[in-house]
């Protein structure tokens, strides 16, 4: 590699001046855009899934609870590797036409694992695996694993993965499947600009209960709420949709406008986080995420205009009226399922091309994402403090914007630092997806530790950990 | 598709192709330096700039050239595309100039620790509701994702103001999903397959 320095420096003196500070008014050239508030962290490289995949792979799901991931591939297979010893275990292949471009487990099974594969053949496919007992298993994948790294063709082990239905509507090709929390429902959606809600009625039949032809464009991606029912869609048309049952009927109860280009990834934050508590924690800090509960949890979303969204519900149950004005008729309001979703926030803008996916961790709250730059960048949530003057600009992203702006008191509000950034991630190639899960090998080094799987065009999928410095 | 859509095109001879032999050593290019916008036109490919005279005057250092192993300009991508076919004329997109040098830019990374360039190439369709603007464009850009090595992004667009749906057809072209999915599409790769028979 050459001195990185002086290439930068022929590039500039060789650019018309006005060209040059478009190229480089960008954020690297900021040291101070890191916060130096937030403890240091480090993106390494642990492993790389082998064997990789000599096709681009789009997306990596890992499995609820064993040591497994399945990453979804153009070679219209799907791998699934193991998070024990970083090998490939099985590829289940035959039943799409073409690039599977997404796949899910459904949560919460006994005695068998069930993953939901969305296709650019226009179809959904739902593969059985029986499942042992747990610490069987763990033996099991060390022997097959091993035995994987033998042969390059990974032959054998396809009959345990049973091809259990076909789902069939869709009339162009599937860009995302996701289950709804409890497993109950499947939604899938497609470039035919619609999301479809599917009820699984017994193990081989699934049913039709919504089709939602609310987008105007391609749907690129489906989310469900971590505990309802909701659904969100992030699509070509640059807006975000959810949709929840109504008397037996799946509508549209908010769209979310915001992004000024496809939204590629939407994903509800994870639920009971408790990273921004504290036993001593100051009584406006107390506020600020007692009315954040009230709303649930939020909704983040990447897009190709290079921004990350933090969306945030308002809470329907608002306090009556403080006024003497009566029992104002808001027959209405109060049997409107619709929703009332608003941008809470932006994340620090690292990106310099498409931001295809995002995730947000269980554990500890941080958020990852990743694009066509090649980059993984991670961001924490922290206290802003507000020992100094407060701006104008602050009651509006808090949650004492209701109060009557006669009463000061001290105002809590919280931000959003990078904390750590690889540039180059899976070399050249742009980055697909990005998520976090547990950490599962022999190097771990506490029951909670989580790595980082990214999923590229090289059709690597790379694990990452993430160390304090 | 059984319209012809332009029946009657515009088309450059051979002799008036850019290409990198000019006449001479220190004639600049047709297609530069006698325009009246050749000002507005960036240096692209700036270290290896193909109509900058390779002499030791014209580049202050000598490092430029080892640093840089292999350098690719706005003339390869131009030679690698011009010669992509017309769907629906047996002509070549250069000699339509639906592809011109000036419209190919080479935008280098965004930051030090990146390798990663952008090829821009701008599109001109013979006509301005020309329905063949998508199937061209995905031509340009899957030419250029098999010629080019992977640290190249690839935005082929529609040049703003010469197509009625100029905005539109320029999503499609870069949006990874729709270009992976229509290469997976038979019939669409057979028209491609017939439009880049004329490369290499």
């Amino acid at each position: 590699m050459p001195s990185a320095a002086t290439e930068n420096h022929f590039r500039r003196s060789s650019y018309p001046s006005i060209l040059a500070d478009i190229l480089y008014a960008h954020p690297h050239h900021h040291p101070a855009a890191m916060s130096s508030s937030s403890p240091p962290y480090r993106l390494s490289p642990l492993a790389t899934l082998t064997p990789a995949s000599t096709s681009r792979t789009w997306l990596s799901a890992p499995h609820p609870t064993l040591p497994l991931v399945a990453t979804a591939t153009s070679d219209k297979s799907v791998r699934v590797y193991s998070l024990t010893t970083f090998t490939l275990i099985s590829s289940i292949a035959g039943g799409h036409k073409r690039s599977i471009r997404s796949c899910a487990w459904k949560p919460n099974t006994r005695g068998e694992s069930v993953l939901a594969t969305g296709s650019f053949d226009a179809s959904a496919g739902i593969w059985r695996r029986a499942e042992n007992d747990a610490a069987v298993e763990e033996v099991d994948f060390t022997r097959r694993g091993a035995r994987g790294d033998d042969s390059d063709e990974e032959g054998g082990d396809e009959d345990e993965w049973q091809f259990s239905v076909i789902l069939d509507g869709h009339d162009s090709e599937i860009k995302s499947v996701a289950w709804s929390a409890g497993g109950q429902f499947l939604a899938t959606c497609s470039r035919d600009k619609s999301v479809w809600v599917w009820e699984e009625i017994d193990e081989d039949s699934f049913e039709t209960i919504a089709v939602l032809q609310e987008h105007e464009a391609d749907v690129k991606c489906v989310a469900w709420h971590p505990m309802e029912d909701l659904l969100a869609s992030g699509s070509y048309d640059d807006t975000i949709r959810l949709y929840r049952e109504d008397l037996d009927d799946w509508t549209c109860v908010a769209v979310l406008s915001g992004h000024k280009a496809t939204v590629w990834c939407v994903t509800f934050e994870p639920s009971g986080l408790k990273v921004l508590e504290s036993d001593d924690m100051a009584p406006e800090r107390r506020e600020v995420l007692e009315a954040r509960k009230k709303g649930g949890p939020r909704l983040l979303s990447s897009s190709d205009d290079q921004t990350i969204r933090l969306w945030r519900r308002k809470p329907k149950d608002t306090p009556a009226p403080p006024t003497g004005q009566g029992r104002m008729p808001s027959i209405i309001r109060s049997n409107s399922i619709e929703e009332d979703w608003f941008e809470e926030t932006q994340l620090p803008q690292r990106h310099s091309r498409t931001i295809y996916s995002v995730s947000w961790s269980p554990i500890s709250g941080m958020i990852v994402s990743t694009g066509s730059d090649g980059k993984i960048v991670v961001y924490k949530e922290q206290w802003r403090d507000n020992s100094g003057p407060r701006t104008a600009m602050e009651p509006l992203n808090t949650a004492v914007q209701d109060q009557p702006e006669a009463v000061v008191k001290p105002v809590a509000s919280t931000e959003w630092v990078v904390v750590a950034e690889v540039e180059a991630s899976h070399d050249v190639y742009e980055v697909n997806h990005v998520c976090w899960t547990k950490r599962r090998d022999k190097g771990r080094r506490s029951e909670d530790e989580e790595i980082i799987l990214s999923t590229g065009d090289d059709g690597e999928v790379k694990v990452w950990t993430l160390e304090t410095e | 598709m059984d319209d012809i859509q332009n029946s009657n095109p515009t088309v450059l001879p051979s002799s008036d192709l850019p290409s990198r032999r000019p006449a001479s050593p220190t004639t600049h290019h047709p297609s530069r330096g006698t325009g009246l916008f050749d000002s507005l036109v960036p240096a692209y490919g700036y270290p290896y700039d193909p109509f900058l005279p390779k002499s030791p005057s014209a580049s202050s250092d000598d490092e430029d050239d080892d640093e840089i192993p292999d350098p690719i300009d706005a003339q390869e991508i131009y030679d690698l595309i011009s010669t992509i076919t017309d769907p629906e004329h047996p002509l070549s997109l250069g000699s339509l100039s639906v592809v011109n040098l000036p419209d190919i830019t080479i935008i280098p990374p965004s930051s030090p620790a990146s390798r990663i360039s952008t090829v821009q190439v701008l599109l001109t369709p013979t006509v301005t509701h020309c329905g063949l603007a998508t199937v061209i464009g995905l031509g340009v850009r899957v030419r250029l994702e098999r010629a080019l090595p992977p640290r190249f992004r690839i935005d082929v667009r529609i040049k703003p103001g010469t197509h009625s749906t100029a905005e539109q057809v320029s999503r499609q072209l870069g949006d990874k999903e729709r270009v992976a999915a229509a290469v997976e599409n038979a019939t669409l790769m057979a028209m491609l397959k017939k439009m880049l028979e004329g490369c290499d």
